[in-house]
């Protein structure tokens, strides 16, 4: 019994303190190291902060540059597609298609939430600034986070919760910013949370990510009866959102609302950054 | 001449796990494929980490995987040193049952690497849930540890007919 004991006292001081011709380190001073870069970075220190920055600027970059040759590959099979489905008469339906998509929205959204719009103008909302346009430099799927890094930064004038849109259609806001770049949440992320208007009664609901495609609503009223196929629009409640944003279309679940969102998180090239400063005088 | 080739051909072989396990945590390439398959996700770098360190360990380093759990926190937008506690604890493992197994086989490699998935998850999870304002699937995590655990006995094939090619010296 204490033979055994032994044994396992001595595998495990092994294989936590052996070093060798490759491990320069023993394994528990790198895991000591590791813990403390970690509680360095939870606790949010200004240096661990600041070095961070500076590591994701670099590593953004080298990610961008060794998934270059992969990017190529889709863009020669479009260019084949586009060859036997003639190219530039898709490319002006779909600039017609996409105008007159918009122009739906604003009738939509004109006509069933006139009354919440007036309210949301009238209120003492103030909307100063532009919008930049940023290119994805990393969009990795991880099943944990939905989320996407652009080229834009601090540099730019970008600052956290900014909104970000791709054409038309909202897709994130900022979480993170870098001097060089920044990490925008991707509404199906599991932590995305966005206050929202739909239908003709301008009903007032939060849009929460699930981790999957199609994030659904929340907070609905208690005696609404669901149906799809409605546009859902930001509602600008939050003070973050301009109000009108289009979002998706609302779908049928057994049990939730889902909301189909009107661009595919995963097929982002290019985002669109409302570099908006909303004061708020409530 | 021909003995720098050698020594140059031998040490690009001996490096390419290393080599993977690098350009998996600072590329987009991934191995979540949600697109075909809404569920389906492993962790290929878990894999690595575990085979290599359990045959040999002079292919990876503590070192090396520390790093490259700090570039995928870079790249995941996670906590920074979350995902080299993670790979660390699975190299530990690996190496504690290096030093307990006399019999190797793929069934007690394949038994001892759900310990790995179990402990390495286990650590995420808790340093998740106390130090971190994130939020995660546990359907997610339960799915990629599931298909990580599933998907070992392919890679350890091909490892294993890769690992005839390499010019190993004895494990330390």
């Amino acid at each position: 019994m204490s033979s055994s004991r032994d044994d396992f006292g001595i595998a495990i001081r092994s294989a936590l303190l052996k070093k060798g011709a490759r491990q320069r380190f023993s394994l528990v001073f790198l895991l000591i190291i590791a813990v403390i870069i970690f509680l360095l970075d939870s606790r949010q220190f200004k240096l661990v902060k600041f070095t961070r920055t500076l590591i994701n600027d670099g590593i953004y970059r080298l990610t961008n540059i060794s998934t270059a040759p992969f990017k190529l590959l889709p863009s020669i099979n479009t260019k084949i597609e586009a060859i036997f489905f003639a190219m530039n008469e898709n490319k002006e339906l779909k600039v017609k298609l996409e105008e007159l998509k918009n122009k739906e929205f604003q009738v939509e959204f004109l006509k069933n939430q006139n009354d919440s719009l007036r309210r949301i103008l009238e209120s003492d909302v103030k909307i100063k600034g532009k919008s930049i346009l940023a290119k994805v430099l990393l969009d990795k799927d991880s099943p944990f986070l939905k989320s996407i890094v652009i080229n834009r930064g601090s540099k730019s004038g970008i600052s956290k919760g900014m909104p970000v849109v791709d054409g038309n259609y909202l897709v994130g806001k900022i979480v993170e910013v870098n001097y060089l770049s920044s990490r925008v949440l991707l509404l199906n992320d599991l932590n995305s949370r966005i206050p929202i208007t739909f239908g003709e009664d301008s009903i007032q609901a939060i849009l929460s990510g699930k981790g999957e495609s199609k994030p659904v609503l929340e907070y609905l009223p208690d005696l609404y009866e669901p149906y799809g196929n409605q546009t859902v629009f930001t509602s600008g409640k939050d003070g973050v959102f301009l109000p009108g944003i289009p979002v998706g279309k609302t779908e049928m679940d057994e049990l939730n609302v889902k909301v189909k969102l009107f661009s595919d998180p995963n097929q982002l090239s290019f985002v669109t950054v409302q570099l908006i400063k909303m004061s708020k005088d409530f | 001449m021909a003995i720098l080739y050698k020594n140059i051909r031998a040490n690009i072989v001996n490096s390419l796990p290393l080599i993977i396990l690098y350009y998996l945590s600072i590329s987009e390439i991934d191995t979540h494929f949600s697109n075909m398959f809404e569920i389906l996700s492993f962790n290929l770098q878990i894999i690595i980490i575990y085979y290599w360190m359990l045959k040999n360990s002079s292919v990876l380093g503590n070192g090396h995987i520390f790093f490259a759990g700090i570039i995928n926190d870079v790249v995941m937008g996670l906590p920074l040193g979350i995902s080299s506690i993670s790979y660390l604890t699975v190299s530990f493992v690996a190496s504690y049952i290096r030093q307990v197994t006399v019999n190797i086989s793929l069934f007690t490699d394949w038994f001892t690497f759900l310990l790995a998935i179990f402990f390495s998850n286990l650590v995420y999870l808790v340093l998740i849930l106390n130090f971190s304002d994130l939020k995660i699937s546990y359907v997610d995590i339960s799915y990629n540890a599931f298909f990580t655990f599933l998907f070992y006995p392919f890679i350890w094939a091909i490892f294993n007919i890769y690992k005839k090619i390499m010019v190993l010296r004895a494990d330390d």
